[in-house]
Parts: C-alpha cells; structure tokens; sequence
C-alpha cells in the first residue's frame, strides 16, 4: 500500500514538472489531469474518498474542461509538446532540481509513511472527509456565507474584466 | 463602472481587510487577503488599457503567488505544531515563510519589482487604494507573528531603504517616485518591527497619511510626470506653495510629521545596539529626500518670477474634493508636536 502511495506521489510530482516545463496549454492540462488524477488516489488511499470523488468531479469535469474548451478556441498551428526539445529540456531541468531537493530534505523524522487523520479507518461509516463537510456546513456557518459570497465576488470580478466583448481589454476570440 | 458593480467591489474590499483585521486563525486570514486581491483586479483594469491590463495581471500574479506561500506556511506549520493561530507561531521555517509571503504581498525590497510597473499602470485614485488600503491587511498580519530571524528582518528593512532611495532617483513618472518612496517607507517599518511593533504601527500610520496627501496633490493637478508637475502653479497656486512642506514630510524632515517615525525609530534601534544599521538607514533616507527636492524644486521652486517652464494650462474648475486633501495635508504638516500622545495611544 505504501509502494502504491509512493506510486501516486511520484506520478503528482512528474505531472506538476510537465505542467510546469510550459507545453501547449492542451498538453498542460493533460498534465494536469494527470497531477489531479495522482492527487485522487493519495486522498483515497488516506480515507479520503469522498473529497476524492468532489476533486474529480468538479475539478476535471467542470474547470478543467471548461478550460479545454477555453483554449480550444485559441488554438495554434504548431502546438509544442513534450517531444519537443525546448520542452522536454525544461522538464528534465525541473525534475533534476526536484532530486537535488529530495537530497537536501533526506532522512529525518518527516520521512516514512504518512498516517491519515482518522483512528477507526474502514470500521466506521463517518469518516474524516464527510465528517468535516458536514461540520462546514453545520457548525462553520458563518464562514460558509463568507466563502459563498467570494464565490459570489469572483463572478462579479470576472463579468467585470471580460466586460466590452471586441472592444474591451480582454477580447472574445 | 457601472454603480452597482462598483459597491459590491468596494465592499469586498472592505469586508476583506475587516476578515483579516479581526481574525486569529490562518485560514480566515488568507481568506480576507484573497477577498482584497480579487476586489480590486477590476479596478485596476477598468480604464480596459493594454498598460491597466498588464498592471492587473502582475499584480494578481504576485499577491496570488504571497498568498499562495502564505497558506503553504500556516499549513506547514499546522503539520509540524498542529497550531492555526497566528500568534502562536513558534517554529521557524513557517515563521520565515510567512514573513517573505507578506513581504511579497506590500512591496519590500528584494521583493518589490512588481510595484513601481504596477503603480505605474493605474490611475491615481486606484494607485491611491492599492498603496493605503492595500498594505492594512498584511500589516495586521505582519504586527502579530513573533519574527524568528532577526537577520533576515533587518536585511529586508536596510535593503528596502535603499533600493527605494536609489531606485526612486532615475524615475520622471511620478507613479513609480511614489512607489519606491513606499518601498523606502516600508523598510523603515520592518527595521524596528521586531523591537517596538508600535512605533511600526505609528510609521505605517503616518505614511498612509502623507501618502494619500501626496497622491491626491497628483490628482488635483492631474499629473502623472515631473513636467506636468511644472505647470500646477497655474491650476492650484494654494497647493503649489503647500506640497513642497509634504513631500519634506515624506523625506522625513523636521518639524514635519515624517519626521516622527524616524526619529522613534532612529533612537529605538540605537537603544538595542545596532547604530551602524541606524546609521546606514538614516543616510539611505538622503537618497529619498533628493528626489524629493527634485519634485518639490520643479513644481515650487521654478514658480513666477522666474522665467516660465511650460505654457500655462487653462484653469477649469475642478470637481475634485478638497477636503480629504485639506485633512490629510493638515495632518501631514502639523502632527509632530502630538508624538507622544501618539505614541501612548498606539502603545497597548
């Protein structure tokens, strides 16, 4: 199980250097879907299925694809992927400096396992995730409203930058 | 902008301050400084021009990236000591974190290239907001962290200074003289922050006033660069004659106001023993003070009777309001023989 964690890290670290090598934006949300999909299996294996499952939906299914579809529309005739040199040299660059840091942080006490939050693991039906979402929208009352009105304010702020169509600073393609 | 758009954001950015004002807890913290970078993107971009634009998009990026460290940090250190309140910060690598995040978030040196190419892309009223109103939030977070490392803290105040003393000298835009002129201010506040919170309390106080005076001066005379600045004789004689007494204010001269933060601030470093570092600091503030003689040398000193600098613009009746200016540049001339009184009310 530990080798499957360390599986799913090291995939989420691979995804993040692909992201971050600067590819076309189609083969950085590739990556992104992988580092989110990698993310997915970490939260699983600590217990975590059911935010693993909001993750999932919500994130690759909703932002994500919307972004695609995003830069979809601003496609380009050659785009770069990881076969391109520029690329894959960024990339390799990246994870080097990644392995000089693991060097830098090695042994100690913070190396090993992790241990996930909750003591009863598979023996009990409320586990740490829906248990939190549940006090959220119980008990963090107030802070839920707060963070509903940000949301709110996003959409505002966003109508707000992308106001003008063809004639404003933002420009629809 | 439309009305309603704007009180929402406007709102946003007060309610976000607010949050992190009155917050113990990291999470709620960040929350309030994400609400106040979010409020004012589409302030910053609503003259929709390519430099207004390109302003937002750095500023967004650098305070996503502080606030991003900054909740890296606090959940760092939930992990190590499992503590989310902010003053109960003991262990060092969050405590540094989080003092470069919030470094990043105001503008000090070496952190500070975002902020004379934002200032420059907005208007001055917005420029106004972002310098003021934009640095309580960090500020309340920087007075409550117990800072480990003196070294680095003193590293960013000297640093500050002088950057913003040498990088204010070449500038012609007012804007960006403005911003290194709070980059230099902003050193000065975290000099003696891990000595005396209260005199950077006082410090950051009295910059948003001489701040604001100086930028609504700007925004009466309607001039973004040195030599428009040349012409105000025409337009705001009154002004012209008062403004050089606030920008010597902002350089920090007696019997001004500016001259109380670095004088507390001065003697309180003196008292801990590092007067080489209160020496440097203070000849770092004669970098500052020449392009503030610059300034006030091409506005007011130039005036009749010597021989014009420009041609004379047409004086039209200004819809600005003279009264924050009136209070602001009041306050910003007259307020040292109260430093006392000041400095026991902000001591708790």
């Amino acid at each position: 199980m530990v080798y499957v964690m360390f599986m799913f890290l090291f995939g989420l670290v691979l995804g993040l250097a692909a992201v971050a090598s600067n590819p076309s934006p189609y083969f950085a949300a590739l990556g992104l879907v992988a580092v989110a999909g990698m993310g997915c299996g970490v939260l699983v294996g600590h217990g975590g299925s059911f935010l693993s499952l909001v993750l999932f939906l919500i994130y690759l299914g909703g932002m994500l694809v919307v972004f695609a579809y995003s830069a979809a529309l601003a496609a380009e005739p050659y785009p770069e992927g990881w076969g391109s040199w520029p690329v894959l040299g960024v990339m390799v660059a990246y994870l080097v400096g990644v392995c000089a840091a693991a060097g830098l942080f090695w042994g100690g006490w913070y190396e090993g396992a992790w241990v996930s939050a909750d003591e009863f693991v598979e023996f009990s039906v409320f586990r740490g995730d829906i248990g939190g979402v549940a006090l959220m929208y119980s008990a963090g009352g107030g802070v839920l409203v707060l963070g509903a009105w940000v949301l709110l304010l996003t959409l505002f702020v966003v109508l707000e930058l992308t106001r003008g169509l063809g004639r404003g600073a933002l420009r629809a393609v | 902008m439309n009305p309603y758009i704007l009180a929402i954001l406007l709102f946003g950015l007060g309610l976000g301050t607010t949050i992190t004002f009155a917050s113990s807890h990291w999470l709620l913290a960040w929350m309030g400084l994400e609400m106040n970078t979010l409020a004012i993107i589409p302030l910053m971009a609503q003259h929709h021009h390519p430099r207004a634009v390109e302003a937002t998009t750095k500023y967004f990026l650098t305070q996503a990236a502080a606030a991003a460290t900054l909740l890296f940090a606090s959940i760092t250190n939930a992990w190590l000591t499992g503590q989310w309140e902010i003053q109960q910060i003991t262990h060092p690598l969050p405590t540094t974190m989080i003092t470069l995040a919030l470094a990043l978030k105001i503008g000090l040196a070496p952190l500070h290239a975002w902020l004379p190419e934002v200032l420059q892309g907005l208007d001055l009223t917005t420029g106004l907001i972002l310098s003021t109103w934009q640095k309580l939030a960090p500020f309340a977070l920087i007075l409550q962290i117990q800072p480990s490392n003196s070294t680095t803290l003193i590293i960013l105040g000297l640093a500050s200074t002088l950057i913003g003393g040498w990088g204010g000298l070449n500038q012609t835009q007012l804007r960006k003289i403005l911003a290194y002129s709070s980059i230099a201010h902003l050193g000065w506040m975290i000099l003696v922050l891990q000595f005396s919170p209260s005199i950077t309390l006082l410090t950051l106080l009295t910059y948003l006033i001489m701040t604001s005076s100086t930028f609504l001066v700007f925004k009466l005379n309607k001039s973004t660069n040195i030599n428009t600045l040349a012409t105000s004789w025409a337009k705001a004689p009154a002004l012209t004659a008062l403004t050089p007494l606030i920008l010597l204010s902002l350089g920090g001269l007696p019997p001004l106001t500016g001259f109380m933060p670095k004088w507390l601030i001065l003697q309180e470093l003196t008292k801990q023993g590092l007067a080489p570092t209160a020496t440097l600091a203070a000849l770092s503030a004669l970098l500052s003070l020449y392009f503030y003689l610059r300034l006030s040398y091409a506005m007011t000193l130039t005036i009749s009777p010597n021989s014009l600098l420009g041609t004379a613009p047409w004086r039209l009746p200004s819809t600005q309001l003279t009264y924050p200016l009136a209070t602001s540049t009041a306050l910003t001339i007259c307020l040292l023989p109260l430093t006392p009184a000041i400095s026991a009310l902000l001591t708790p």
